[in-house]
């Protein structure tokens, strides 16, 4: 059990209006749970706690059961993410091929480790087990473009081009 | 019916049953963790594997698994042992084995059953984790290094209680029991997980380190608080109740319990009890002898009889045989003027159902409506009243697939069960639709008229109240309500529920005749499985009603009497069991009564608002401290049984009553609660039917399982009328009190220790204000200020005030109306 806290939700600044049109979609519709996260998530780049209130009330399903849901699948985030996730492939192929290093040298230019996001909510590292690119190892994956062949030169002028992305 | 074999024994058992169950009908015990009777199969501990003969090659769940014609089980055997053993050492990895400060030992199913496998040794070793304990509420600690994770909690919080605490979290090894964003527990605390949990995990943390179970004395009474009846077993350690023991094997809840049963017991332990008797000297009351008090009131009672007259007004947490010896004793002081409970609330029984079908009881039973296909709940929310039947509800629901029609004004913990109709109405019209449904019924030939008195002239009557018409004054869609009386008149068992009480003024005869009404329509009372349930507020509220505490001949009710002592023709009032100044309505009227009663007597626990006002205080005892019978509101006749003797010079209502009566010349002698029960017999018929010591444990129900109506007849009612006004109120129970006497005790008071007013959201955004906030309510003519709470369960334009809170006087606002127009402001 993390630090027992008095349960009193505070009231983050997020606006439902998102939330409650996905929820509209799925009114009265059973088994809706997983889709109505998914596409939250999508929406708000992680999953809120109050949108996770309104769900409950409006799917009229236990909070503690939608918390059950979401920490059992690694899919889900209740933190907020960076605009740009970094997956950093430790696969065998990768981490011969000195993954260790291009996670390293992540960290050490963007300052977060696996699973951290930056505080400017930027960047987000993802340490995962294989993207299907051995081929290319080591390989990064910045959202859906991929970067192969690394070295840490190569891995800092991709940081840098994100960098100088919005 | 299938028969099969359990290690060599021939078994017979319905065709529903599990293995596990099948096997306990002969005597077998199969070892669980995660079974447990009032929940579903579920199959996580895999303690009770078995072997079957038809299905080699695997060991079978016994739990979980149904059974089937010529099944050949065997329930022991090397392998199977071995099993067991195994996953015992598996969930010794991680489990703490603190059992020597964990307060489950000696009633720790982990550790009887390690102690039965002979679990000595461990071959795996693993990781202990190092949860920090829940310490956050008051009532129940948690301390997950203890679980294993059979989620008996989860499942009793979801299918019995609904409300869903509890849930797993997380996967694989790092699994737990949580609530949600795996915060401190926060919930109604009804304590029903630390009843469930088979091991130390959850806790009730009064109890803390205050006994070892088998150190307690276990005394098996009923709950004081509501008319549901729940048994109570009593655990007492030093002439000190020190807990409320699980029970399921006797009594109508199943070893269900609300917070105000299993944490409100602690008011019988309260440092505020009254032990002395009080008489007023010198304008202060100070602490007296019995001899003088019961002088004094004695005088003071037979003077005013001398002149305008006494009255008694009882509250309905008495005993059967202490009312009863109350009756003697108005008989013996000479008075008619005679009530109990405002005198207003029960009138949907004595008058309502009285005029209807003929009784002044509910007719079914209450483990009747978990088999009813379709349950209709009227007006209050019966998690709050009768939180154990609403208990009920939910699993006729989930269990049964009952569907639920929820008529009420404001949405409640009914509505959000699963299928749940809610037909929301606005304030005090809840007449109007149930007069629609029962039109709907008569239209559409739905109604059950064969005899039936009076159908042509309510069909007169119901003139107005077409679908249509209804739908367009109450807010609810024709449809909605056209849907439901065809449900109700469809299904082959039907239950309409609907509790009465000093919560709930106004309109009760009326509501009580339309549900009659329809009832009779639907051919509900009398038919078997099916009931119309009226269910009153306090412990013995239809015990008060079957022993006629009500006004004798041309006596004073309790609001004529408080009329009459107000306008100074009243010269003694003598209460017992009642604080009418916190609970009665029209709290100024009753203050100026008060004032002006030349001689006020209050007999009660503590020194309440209406003491205070009292020439003479005399100290009473609580349930815990007394013998005798309760009858709930399903008509059930259970006993009451002393745990604990009265603190100080406290005595029982019925002891003071006859000492009473001696210093007035009067022979009326507390003969014992057996002797009582049997002049009980002598004058309601009802209660002859067996002898005190025959009632057994799951008591004896008046009138049978289905109680046949004594007439039928259907009573034409008017709608109820619109209240004006941009905010209505309406006043009830709040789910954790029950009357005035649980803000005397720690457990409900821990969770709701403060009066609110709540509100919608919606109203809340405009009136700018937030949860905490303090609002200014007026109408009546009062002003009052209260505590905000906002929430989602209000319609707009509606607040809703607990009346249980002495010092929040919404009593002085309310003056016997079902809705007030109010003001709100900041």
């Amino acid at each position: 059990m993390s630090e027992a806290v008095e349960t009193t939700v505070e009231e983050q600044d997020i606006d439902l209006t998102g939330a409650n049109q996905i929820l509209d979609k799925y009114t009265d519709f059973p088994g809706a749970l997983m889709p109505v996260l998914q596409e939250i998530q999508e929406f708000y780049g992680y999953i809120p706690e109050p949108t996770v209130h309104l769900a409950a009330e409006r799917l009229n399903i236990y909070t503690s059961q939608i918390y059950g849901v979401l920490t059992f699948y690694a899919q889900f985030h209740l933190e907020p993410r960076g605009k740009y996730i970094i997956r950093v492939c430790m696969g065998t192929a990768c981490h011969v091929k000195g993954a260790t290093r291009i996670g390293d040298t992540i960290k050490d230019r963007l300052g977060v480790g696996h699973a951290e996001t930056t505080e400017d909510l930027k960047f987000t590292a993802e340490y995962v087990a294989c993207i299907g690119a051995c081929g290319m190892a080591p390989v990064i994956m910045v959202n859906d473009a991929t970067y192969g062949s690394l070295t840490v030169q190569k891995t800092d002028e991709v940081i840098k081009k994100y960098q100088q992305m919005d | 019916m299938v028969n099969l074999t359990i290690d060599g024994k021939q078994v017979t058992v319905s065709k529903t049953a599990t293995i596990y169950e099948a096997a306990k009908e002969v005597g077998i015990s199969i070892p669980v963790l995660c079974y447990a009777k009032k929940l579903m199969p579920y199959g996580a501990c895999r303690f009770c594997l078995v072997q079957v003969e038809q299905m080699k090659g695997r060991l079978i769940p016994a739990c979980t698994t149904p059974v089937s014609e010529g099944m050949v089980v065997t329930t022991i055997s090397d392998e199977i042992k071995k099993v067991r053993k195994t996953v015992m050492e598996f969930l010794l990895v991680n489990h703490v084995l603190d059992c020597p400060v964990c307060d489950k030992g000696g009633e720790c199913d982990l550790q009887d059953l390690a102690y039965e496998l002979e679990s000595t040794s461990n071959r795996f070793e693993g990781e202990k984790f190092d949860l920090p304990t829940d310490e956050v509420n008051p009532l129940i600690e948690r301390n997950m290094n203890r679980c294993v994770l059979c989620g008996r909690c989860a499942r009793v919080c979801d299918e019995v209680v609904g409300y869903g605490s509890y849930s797993f979290i997380n996967r694989g090894f790092e699994t737990k029991i949580a609530t949600a964003y795996d915060r401190g527990l926060s919930c109604e605390f009804c304590g029903q997980c630390v009843s469930m949990c088979p091991v130390g995990a959850i806790l009730p943390r009064p109890f803390k380190f205050k006994a070892r179970p088998w150190q307690l004395k276990e005394v098996d009474s009923v709950c004081g608080y509501c008319g549901n009846g729940c048994t109570l077993t009593l655990g007492v350690l030093n002439n000190k109740v020190e807990t409320i023991r699980f029970n399921d094997k006797i009594g109508v809840n199943d070893g269900n319990l609300c917070v105000r049963g299993r944490f409100g017991y602690s008011y019988v332990n309260h440092d505020e009890r009254l032990t002395k008797p009080l008489l007023r000297k010198d304008g202060e009351l100070v602490e007296a002898e019995w001899d003088e008090a019961l002088q004094v009131v004695a005088d003071g009672l037979a003077n005013a009889q001398k002149g305008q007259g006494a009255g008694i007004l009882s509250g309905a947490r008495l005993t059967n045989e202490e009312l009863f010896v109350l009756k003697q004793f108005a008989k013996t002081l000479g008075t008619q003027n005679l009530d109990h409970s405002g005198g207003e609330c029960y009138k949907g029984v004595t008058e309502g159902l009285k005029e209807t079908i003929g009784i002044s009881a509910s007719t079914g039973t209450f483990p009747q409506i978990e088999k009813a296909n379709v349950i209709l709940a009227i007006r209050s929310d019966f998690y709050e009243t009768h939180p154990v039947v609403g208990m009920v509800v939910n699993q006729a629901i989930r269990r049964n697939e009952a569907k639920l029609l929820v008529l009420a004004d404001k949405r409640g913990k009914l509505s959000k069960l699963p299928g749940a109709k809610t037909l929301l109405t606005k304030p005090g019209l809840e007449l109007d639709i149930l007069n629609a449904m029962a039109r709907v019924l008569l239209d559409e030939g739905l109604a059950q008229t064969e005899g039936v008195d009076g159908i042509a002239d309510l069909q007169a009557a119901l003139a107005n109240f077409s679908p249509a018409q209804v739908a367009e004054r109450t807010g609810v869609s024709a449809e909605q309500l056209q849907a439901a009386a065809r449900q109700l008149a469809g299904a082959k068992n039907s239950a309409i529920l609907m509790a009465y009480g000093l919560p709930y003024q106004g309109l009760n005869k009326e509501l009580a005749t339309a549900a009659a009404n329809l009832a009779l329509l639907a051919g509900i009372p009398g038919r078997e499985g099916s009931g119309l349930y009226l269910c009153g507020e306090k412990a013995n509220s239809q015990g008060a009603i079957d022993l006629g505490i009500l006004p004798q001949g041309n006596g004073m009710g309790a609001q004529a009497m408080f009329t009459a002592a107000a306008a100074g023709q009243l010269d003694a009032l003598y209460v017992v069991g009642e604080d009418p100044l916190s609970s009665y309505p029209d709290r100024d009227r009753i203050a100026k009564a008060l004032d002006k009663v030349p001689f006020l007597v209050v007999q009660d626990l503590f020194l309440s608002p209406t003491a205070q006002q009292a020439d003479v205080v005399l100290p009473a005892t609580s349930f815990a401290e007394k013998d005798g019978t309760f009858t709930n509101a399903e008509r059930r006749i259970q006993r009451v049984r002393r745990g604990i003797s009265s603190p100080g010079q406290a005595r029982a209502d019925g002891a003071i009553l006859t000492a009473l009566a001696g210093k007035l010349g009067s022979s009326l002698a507390f003969t014992g609660p057996a002797a009582i029960f049997a002049e009980i017999g002598k004058a309601v018929p009802a209660y002859a039917t067996c002898s005190f010591n025959e009632i057994g444990p799951q008591g004896v129900v008046w009138g049978g399982e289905s109680l046949q109506p004594a007439s039928r007849k259907v009573v034409a009612v008017a709608g109820g009328s619109e209240v004006e006004g941009d905010f209505r109120l309406v006043t009830g129970s709040a789910l954790y009190h029950s009357g005035t006497v649980s803000t005397k005790a720690k457990g409900p008071m821990a969770v709701l220790a403060e009066p609110y007013v709540e509100l919608s959201r919606e109203d809340a955004k405009a009136l700018k204000v937030a949860d905490g906030d303090l609002l200014k309510v007026a109408g009546n003519g009062v002003e009052l200020k209260l505590k905000a709470k906002v929430g989602n369960r209000l319609p707009k334009g509606v607040l809703f005030a607990p009346y249980h809170f002495a010092e929040a006087q919404v009593n002085r606002l309310y003056k016997g109306e079902a809705v007030i127009a109010v003001k709100v402001s900041k």
